[in-house]
């Protein structure tokens, strides 16, 4: 059997829910362990970082964004 | 370089205007030797690749200068280490780093800090002379943001326009800014006060029987106004037999009034004394007493600006459609028109025989705001801004009872009006026939001469379709002259309804008022030329530590979302994802714990809800009385009362309804659950409603301002946006993100996973119109759109027609099913539980019941 390097992601429920969604779309999840962690694919973890980054920013408020 | 060595030259020109504060002087002799000493080769401190600008280039210079000082005398350890910190944080600050600026030998003791750039002034509010400082700024400058301990103001040309307005002088507002400042004032910024100031109070605006006439006493500032096209189109040219130059171009009087208001210094002081005493009987201590010692010069100067040598007054007539275009055109061609009415020396129109009653007593800062208002004697038009519950009404009035003539209050919905008109007999002695209301369902004149007319916008701008009465009322206030109008709630009306109401009514004076002068489209700039300047705002803060207003907490508690819901969240995409996080279910227990705390404090608690779907669930989990649009009037009044005075109904849910038109002085506990996006105004509104708590003055008295935020939602962005008006006003909102026994609570809703799963279907089931906020409110004909919620209302809609398949005998019941209401309204049990009245009476009902008969019976024979 081949084997994936994996990365284990310690996360809250929301961003477990966060992530999951965007796992629709273009997969990465190797394993949905609990409600706070998941085993992803280790080559996607800086692109997932990014982009849940940018997702939470969507609801942060700031000055400058006026 | 060059623009450098010149921008140097004129800071040393200065020093001959600079030395009327005797106290600048060592500094400008260490500045004059500094500069003796050559700007040595730039140091590595700033990269050479650093942006080219002025400021740059400025700090680079002192920088220089400073090293070469440094190294004539002894350099300590710790000078060095400075420096060094110092380079540091020019780094971080870039542009913004104005460590160059030179501070004065005694800058501790003074508490301003100016900025050249941008006119921002910052204000270091626990100085000890902060309060004076205060008092002037608030009257050169707008405030920005009124914190705990620092201040911001911001200097712009409609503050300086009003500070001029309020008789202060150029070099004045100059030079009391030197004497508060750490830094010496920057020459942009003095040029920017002396440019602003300089064209002001030239042209005036005033009214004589009926048309608009631009006036001024220089007749060249009129030829210039002349030469713009806009004003130009907006004259109307009148015929007259020409026998100078002069007169050919304007129409020429003598100047009017002098005669009566000869010396504005003393007697028209004296005058106006007189005046303060008779209309505001009770109150003591006239305002600004305490800074006399460092303001009297100037703030306290009566001059009159306008009355000049000239005896003569030019002006022309302007085509009253076209007034507000040509006052803005004036703004911006740097000639802001004066307005300003000789209410006293008003012979024309028909005095109001007015007065506030004896009992009424105004409160120091009411009396402040209105001697901005009134200060040379006359009233000037703009905005008063002060908090929700702090009396604006009470101002409106007094200023009414001031100017004695007739008046035209509008409001922005027809439930205001009857407050106002209220409002109006309760603290002043006019009568029932000197007062009229014009609603849509109301349309009266006042007896005599002179009246009060209470009305709204849209009555007022509305422009078609008017019933026959409408007609011949608006022709009635249209062809009168009013002495003073009062608007309320001014930030609401939108700008074109605006202009029709001054374009077809004629007032004097006007006087805008508001708690929130902010909108989320910018458009409050537009009131300046259509009202005027902003006259005075309060500072929350400070009334509150005064007692006139209750201190509040606020706090904003983060209800992390169930991954259920959340899951359900981030698929939705909708306007159901509001739904989704106001039923949250940690939402509702976070209300439940919140609820039960307060109460057992023995605090009378409101939560409010936009989505009126979110209000009746919670309200029915709950077991709380609720009101939102769809309750009846009986039932309002019921649920109202119990919440009012009986000590076991200590909550109630509201919706939109209770933002404005409900006044619950018992209140001191408020939870919003859902509200409209970003609106600062209604978190401002909903914050009023607990400002004015009856206990205020209880010792180390609270109240509580809570709002529930879904984590990781939408609802954070709105919540923190929606802070910023009260954040500024110098509210701190805390961060609750645990609340402590929480989960011991007993009876708790929603504890198991079942019951939230169960949840979340009937959420899910529910329409996707039942995420619309302020569904329940529809507008009275009349009401402005905006004010209650910013939803266009239409009829009635009824549900769409739903097909569900089921045999006919289920249907009909003859399945043996049976229904019963599981969750029923908390007001439909206060309704059951009134309690009956007692046999006696009924018995005496009954009585009066029958003799009321018989004497019918009788009548009818």
């Amino acid at each position: 059997m081949r084997a994936i390097k994996g990365v284990l992601l310690t996360c809250d429920s929301a961003v477990k829910q966060i992530l999951l969604t965007m796992n629709e779309k273009d997969p990465f999840v190797i394993e949905d362990l609990d409600d706070y962690h998941l085993v992803i694919k280790a080559d996607e973890e800086y692109r997932v970082r990014r982009e849940l980054e940018a997702e939470l920013e969507k609801n942060t408020y700031s000055l400058e964004a006026n | 370089m060059a623009s450098k060595r010149g921008s140097e030259g004129t800071g040393e020109a200065r020093p001959s205007k600079r030395r009327r504060g005797d106290d600048n002087d060592d500094y400008l002799e260490v500045q004059e030797e500094e500069y003796n000493s050559e700007p040595e080769a730039n140091t590595s401190l700033v990269p050479r690749g650093a942006t080219i600008n002025f400021s740059a280039l400025t700090r680079k210079l002192a920088e220089a200068r400073r090293t070469t000082t440094v190294v004539d005398g002894e350099e300590s350890s710790l000078d060095a280490h400075r420096r060094q910190q110092d380079a540091l944080v020019s780094h971080i600050f870039m542009d913004q780093d104005f460590s160059w600026l030179l501070l004065k030998a005694d800058h501790p003791s003074r508490p301003l800090w100016i900025s050249p750039d941008d006119g921002h002034i910052i204000l270091e509010a626990f100085s000890p002379i902060a309060e004076q400082a205060q008092d002037f700024l608030v009257a050169i400058s707008e405030p920005v943001s009124r914190p705990a301990f620092i201040h911001e103001y911001k200097l712009t040309s409609y503050s300086l326009y009003a500070a001029v307005s309020v008789g202060l002088q150029t070099e004045d507002i100059i030079e009391v800014l030197n004497r508060l400042s750490k830094v010496p004032v920057p020459d942009t910024i003095i040029n920017f006060i002396r440019e602003r100031t300089l064209s002001y109070g030239k042209v005036k605006l005033v009214l004589k029987h009926n048309k608009y006439f631009v006036e001024s006493s220089h007749p060249e500032t009129l030829q210039l106004l002349l030469k713009d096209k806009v004003i130009r189109e907006a004259r109307v040219v009148t015929q007259q037999t020409d026998n100078s130059i002069k007169a050919a171009t304007f129409t020429t009087t003598k100047a009017p009034v002098k005669g009566n208001l000869v010396i504005p210094g003393t007697k028209e002081a004296e005058k106006k004394k007189d005046d303060t005493v008779t209309t505001r009987a009770g109150t003591s201590a006239p305002g600004g007493a305490a800074d006399a010692d460092l303001f009297t010069s100037i703030v306290g100067v009566d001059n009159d600006e306008i009355d000049e040598d000239d005896d003569n007054v030019h002006a022309f007539e302007i085509d009253d459609a076209k007034i507000d275009d040509v006052k803005k055109r004036c703004n911006e061609l740097e000639y802001p028109m004066l307005e300003e009415y000789d209410f006293r020396n008003d012979t024309v129109n028909a005095n109001l025989d007015i007065d506030l009653k004896p009992s009424t007593v105004i409160r120091p800062y009411q009396e402040t705001s209105l001697s901005k208002m009134f200060g040379n004697g006359r009233a000037r038009s703009g905005i008063i801004v002060l908090p929700c519950g702090a009396g604006k009404t009470l101002v409106g009035i007094t200023a009414a009872c001031t100017i004695k003539k007739s008046c035209l209050v509008l409001c922005t919905s027809s439930v205001s009006v009857m407050q106002w008109k209220q409002q109006f007999m309760q603290w002043s002695n006019v009568t029932d026939r000197q007062i009229a209301v014009f609603t849509a369902d109301q349309k009266e004149k006042f007896a005599g001469e002179s009246g009060i007319i209470v009305s709204t916008y849209s009555m007022v701008a509305n422009t078609h379709n008017r019933s026959h009465d409408s007609k011949k009322m608006m022709e009635f206030l249209c062809s009168r002259e009013w002495g003073f109008i009062l608007l309320d709630e001014v930030h609401v009306v939108p700008a074109a309804m605006f202009r029709r109401v001054v374009t077809t009514i004629k007032a004097h004076s006007k006087l805008g008022l508001t708690a929130t002068l902010v909108r989320e489209d910018d458009k409050i700039a537009d009131l300046n030329y259509m009202i005027g300047p902003k006259l005075y705002e309060a500072n929350w803060m400070d009334l509150a530590a005064k007692g006139h207003i209750a201190n509040v907490q606020c706090a904003e508690v983060w209800c992390p979302m169930t991954p259920e819901f959340y899951k359900e969240y981030l698929r939705e995409q909708s306007r159901k994802r509001m739904l989704l996080y106001c039923m949250n279910p940690k939402k509702f227990q976070a209300c439940q714990f919140l609820i039960k705390f307060h109460e057992a404090r023995g605090d009378k608690v409101i939560v409010f809800s936009d989505n009126v779907y979110a209000l009746e669930a919670y309200a029915k989990k709950l077991g709380k009385p609720y009101i939102h649009g769809g309750t009846g009037q009986v039932e309002r009044m019921r649920v109202l009362q119990w919440f009012q005075h009986d000590s076991n109904v200590n909550t109630i849910f509201l919706s939109k309804v209770g933002d404005t038109s409900i006044d619950l002085p018992e209140a001191t506990c408020l939870i919003q659950i859902s509200s409209h996006f970003g609106s600062r105004r209604q978190e401002a509104q909903r914050l009023g409603r607990i400002l004015r708590a009856k206990r205020r003055n209880d010792e180390g008295f609270n109240a509580f301002f809570y709002s529930l935020v879904s984590k990781d939602t939408q609802e954070m962005f709105y919540s923190t946006k929606r802070q910023q008006f009260l954040i500024d006003q110098g509210y701190a909102f805390k961060v609750i993100t645990h609340l402590d026994g929480l989960e011991d609570l007993e009876g708790l809703v929603y504890k198991t996973k079942d019951e939230q799963i169960e949840l979340i279907s009937s959420v899910l089931l529910a329409n996707e119109s039942e995420a619309d906020l302020g569904t329940d409110i529809r507008g009275n004909e009349g009401d402005l759109a905006g004010t209650v919620t910013s939803k266009d209302f239409g009829p009635t809609r009824f549900p769409g027609a739903q097909r569900t398949t089921g045999s006919l005998t289920a249907l009909s019941g003859a399945q043996h099913m049976s229904y019963v209401e599981q969750n029923k309204s908390a007001n439909k049990k206060l309704a059951r539980d009134a309690a009956p009245r007692n046999k006696l009476f009924s018995r005496r009902d009954k009585d009066k019941a029958t003799a009321r008969k018989e004497q019918r019976a009788m009548g009818r024979t």
